[in-house]
């Protein structure tokens, strides 16, 4: 029915030699949030500047709610707030002031709703800019990109030099921006963070969109982790389809499982099992996975079967 | 042994003196160092071969001499003038002073912004992380800047040793190394100065401000020292004074040495001990952290364009100002040895319409036009700071096409450019109608708008360079500048090949008031500048926004 909050088609960018974006085609519907991920210079930066206008694209295009990102992008910035990666703010204003012009330059802003980020996030606005610390330069870039309550927002690391408690509270700010239904676009490097407030993510390798889908899309993808404890020796169960990685620790075998698990399950039927424990991976385990690291075996925050 | 060893290593820990941070801040002055050095070289020749040219016979230096020798109100400004008669005397009289204080703001602004500027943007951490201490990099600092202004000691004086060999000039070699040694040395005592208050302010520019006090302070105790008012020993307070004192060429003396060195030395001590005592990024006079808000002018962005601009647009307007006025003051003396001398028959060639002032102001205004032209530059280059520190996307992701926010830059600047043009024509005609009315209030405020117009062309050259290629606007900008700066000065010894003349854009400007203005040639000027603008707002449309 209406325009999907963010569209792009075949949406790339190079820089020279270097393709930063390559052949990015996504579709994100309004009231999503969406985590974007990635390692560094895998492009995130680069898609967000593209959606913004701030740079062209080599290929392809963007729409944000139906308008083009660079032939509207007054209209475009009218129902978007941006905060950048790395911000670059007006030192000799104070928190305060840089506030007000950003409010007074954007248009659109709910002053009650500032007022109560501002508190929110412990800030003291009467400080110039110049003497903030990263933290809290990172705050008024942060409140000045939620306090125009916009209908999407397009956040750059977002926590990056936030302390736990504000990273707590920020998590609550998108929480109730989800509520409102506003679409919140989330590029993190923290993965605890969109694990905890995505719908669904993508996931970005050297310029290219990887995976995309909702968590547990993306786990059954993935294999679960699996530890089997025996009363004698374990045995060799690497004739298993789908089993992978296998690794003895006394009387316990851990490794992962891919696929179905009922031949598993027919085949461990005779031998003498004392215990079980499966779990799916986390998403840093998924994370890790992608980028062929080893995998590791978590030990704990097992769930018993 | 072992021990040995590990004592060693300890204590080289303790304070690396590898001279990575002097090499590292050598190399990032001195390119400056070399263009300043070849500008002052060839501010000598230039000065000393027109005035051979110009005056011809000595009964016209000695009026000259008669006009200025007496006369407290122009030694007070630049000076006393002493043999003024004499080629070398003159030469050192009219060029002391400009170069003392070019040099003295090249020395402020290389320091403050290798130090304090780097501190800003957080390069001098990554110099710092783990090396060395501050104290050290500091002092290491110091020395790569001295190298620095050695290097432009050795230019400088090749050139004047070069062009005192010239009959008309006629300077030993000795006297040529140590002229060009006068003349660099307020440039090192400022480097100085520089660190230190890098030290005290919180930004650069604030560390720039106070250090540009400190300048504007020595030349104001000289002033008042060679007022005639029998405080002549207040010459010895101030580093301007000290530079003075030497009089090179005509009786040179080598004991200010002892104030210039020890003044350096003291004030680069100090700074060096500041920097070991001081946090990273604080400051001893640190400005006020917290501050009432002022929301004025912060309703869009092409007022607060306006808001950050106000100090620069405040500063060039008065600068413009007093030189205008200074100018204009002095003009109505210089004027009155000129009007009955051979100078009017050369000027009468171009067409001039006779008064001497009139000569002297049109000889005069190309301070005026550099001015305007440097302050051209530092528009262009506020643009481009405000895209390479990452504040322009902040505003480019509002509601505001890019269009609007450059063309509003371009209005203020363009605005300003006229402004100070004006201002300057104005303030000229203030100061000589304090002597006489012997200029027409027109023809002062036509010269004035005439120096807008290399001024507009290097501006819209500038904008261009940064539609198109943003890293590149600063390079291009001010080379087209120091290009056309050079070539004027060269030129105006004499001895150029006219196509190459024609490359500098200071060329094309008429001598006004001495002659009025070229309207073709000052309009085609304008014109090429606002569409190499207008062409450079299109093509910003179109590119990527760039960082550093
Ligand atoms: N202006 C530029 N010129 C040249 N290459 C660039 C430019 N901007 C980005 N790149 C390159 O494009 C690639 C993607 O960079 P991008 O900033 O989008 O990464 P990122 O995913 O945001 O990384 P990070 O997590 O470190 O922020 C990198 O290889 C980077 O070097
Ligand atoms: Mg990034």
């Amino acid at each position: 029915m209406g325009d999907p909050a963010i569209l792009t088609a075949g949406l790339s960018k190079s820089y020279g030699p270097v393709r930063a974006l390559s052949d990015l085609s996504l579709e994100i519907q309004p009231g999503e949030v969406f985590g974007f991920l990635g390692p560094n210079g895998a492009g995130k930066t680069t898609t967000i500047r593209l959606l913004l206008g701030l740079i062209r694209p080599t290929a392809g295009r963007a729409a944000i709610f139906g308008l083009d990102c660079h032939r509207q992008v007054v209209a475009v910035h009218a129902r978007v707030s941006y905060l950048p990666g790395d911000a670059g703010l007006w030192p000799s204003l104070t928190g305060e002031e840089t506030l007000h012009l950003l409010g007074k330059v954007h248009g659109r802003v709910d002053l009650v709703y500032r007022d109560q980020l501002v508190k929110r996030f412990n800030l003291d606005v009467s400080q110039k800019v110049r003497t903030y610390s990263k933290g809290n330069r990172q705050k008024v870039v942060l409140v000045a990109s939620l306090m125009s309550r916009p209908d999407l927002m397009i956040l750059d690391e977002p926590t990056n030099g936030l302390d736990p408690i504000m990273e707590h509270e920020f998590r609550g700010c998108i929480q109730e921006a989800k509520e409102r239904g506003q679409t919140v676009f989330l590029s993190s490097h923290i993965l605890s963070e969109v694990e905890a407030l995505c719908d669904r993510m993508g996931i970005l390798r050297e310029g290219h969109l990887i995976e995309i889908g909702t968590l547990s899309q993306m786990r059954h993808l993935s294999a679960l982790t699996i530890e089997v404890t025996f009363e004698d020796e374990p045995p060799d169960l690497s004739g298993l389809s789908g089993v992978s990685l296998s690794r003895v620790e006394g009387h316990k075998l851990i490794f992962h499982l891919s696929g179905s698990v009922k031949e598993l399950l027919e085949l461990l039927g005779r031998y003498n099992v004392t215990g079980i424990i499966s779990r799916e991976p986390s998403l840093e385990e998924l994370f890790l996975s992608l980028y062929g690291e080893s995998e590791p075996v978590g030990e704990d925050e097992g769930v018993a079967s | 042994m072992l021990q040995a060893e590990t004592v060693r290593s300890a204590k080289s820990d303790r304070s690396v003196w590898d001279f990575v941070i002097a090499r590292h801040m050598f190399r990032r002055s001195i390119s400056s160092g070399l263009l300043w050095g070849t500008v002052f070289g060839v501010f000598v020749a230039s000065s000393a071969f027109s005035y051979a040219s110009v005056y011809g016979t000595q009964a016209d230096k000695n009026k000259l001499a008669a006009a200025f020798g007496a006369n407290v109100s122009t030694s007070a400004l630049f000076g006393p003038g002493l043999k003024i008669n004499t080629v070398t005397g003159y030469t050192a009289f009219h060029i002391w002073l400009t170069i003392a204080i070019i040099g003295g703001v090249w020395g402020i602004s290389t320091s403050t912004k290798l130090l304090r500027g780097g501190e800003d943007s957080g390069a001098w951490e990554l110099l710092l992380a783990g090396r060395t201490t501050r104290r050290n990099a500091t002092a290491e600092s110091l020395l790569g800047f001295t190298g620095a202004v050695f290097a432009a000691w050795l230019v400088t004086a090749a050139i004047t040793v070069g062009s005192g060999r010239a009959p008309q000039f006629h300077v030993s070699a000795g006297s040529a190394l140590f002229f060009a040694l006068t003349l660099v040395s307020t440039a090192l005592m400022f480097m100085a100065v520089g660190a230190l208050t890098s030290q005290i302010g919180a930004s650069r520019r604030q560390a720039a401000t106070y250090a540009g006090w400190i300048l504007g302070a020595s030349y104001a105790i000289r002033m008042v020292a060679d007022s005639g008012t029998g405080l002549h020993w207040l010459i010895w307070v101030s580093p301007l004074g000290w530079v003075e004192e030497f009089k090179p060429l005509t009786y040179p003396d080598f004991l200010p040495l002892v104030p210039v060195l020890c003044f350096t030395v003291a004030v680069g001590g100090i700074s060096v001990v500041l920097a070991a005592r001081r946090d990273l990024g604080g400051a001893i006079l640190g400005d006020r952290s917290h501050a009432m808000a002022h929301f004025a002018l912060l309703e869009s962005t092409f007022r607060l364009a306006i808001r950050t601009l106000r100090p620069v647009l405040v500063t060039w307007g008065s600068a413009v100002t007093l030189t205008g006025l200074l100018l204009g003051y002095v003009a109505y003396t210089a004027g009155q040895t000129l009007s009955n001398s051979s100078l009017n028959g050369i000027y009468a060639k171009l067409g001039a319409s006779g008064a001497g002032v009139k000569v002297f102001l049109g000889v005069s205004f190309i301070v005026l036009a550099v001015m305007v032209a440097f302050a051209a530059l530092g528009q262009v280059a506020a643009i481009r700071l405000e895209e390479a520190e990452g504040r322009l996307e902040q505003l480019l992701s509002q509601p505001v096409t890019r269009t609007r926010w450059l063309a509003g830059r371009l209005g203020i600047a363009v605005a300003d450019l006229f402004a100070l043009g004006i201002l300057g024509g104005t303030a000229a005609w203030v100061g000589v109608a304090f002597e006489s009315n012997a200029v027409s209030f027109a023809s002062l405020f036509a010269a004035g708008l005439n120096v807008v117009a290399p001024a507009l062309c290097i501006f819209g050259a500038a904008i261009l360079t940064y539609g198109v290629l943003p890293r590149a606007t600063a390079v291009v900008g001010y080379g087209l500048f120091a290009w056309s700066l050079l070539v004027e000065f060269i030129g105006g010894i004499g001895a150029m090949n006219k196509w190459l003349f024609d490359t500098s854009l200071f060329h094309h400007m008429a001598v006004s008031p001495t002659v009025p203005p070229n309207v073709t040639s000052d309009l085609s000027m304008m014109a090429i500048g606002l569409i190499a603008a207008t062409i450079g707002c299109v093509a910003f449309s179109r590119r990527d926004i760039q960082g550093r």
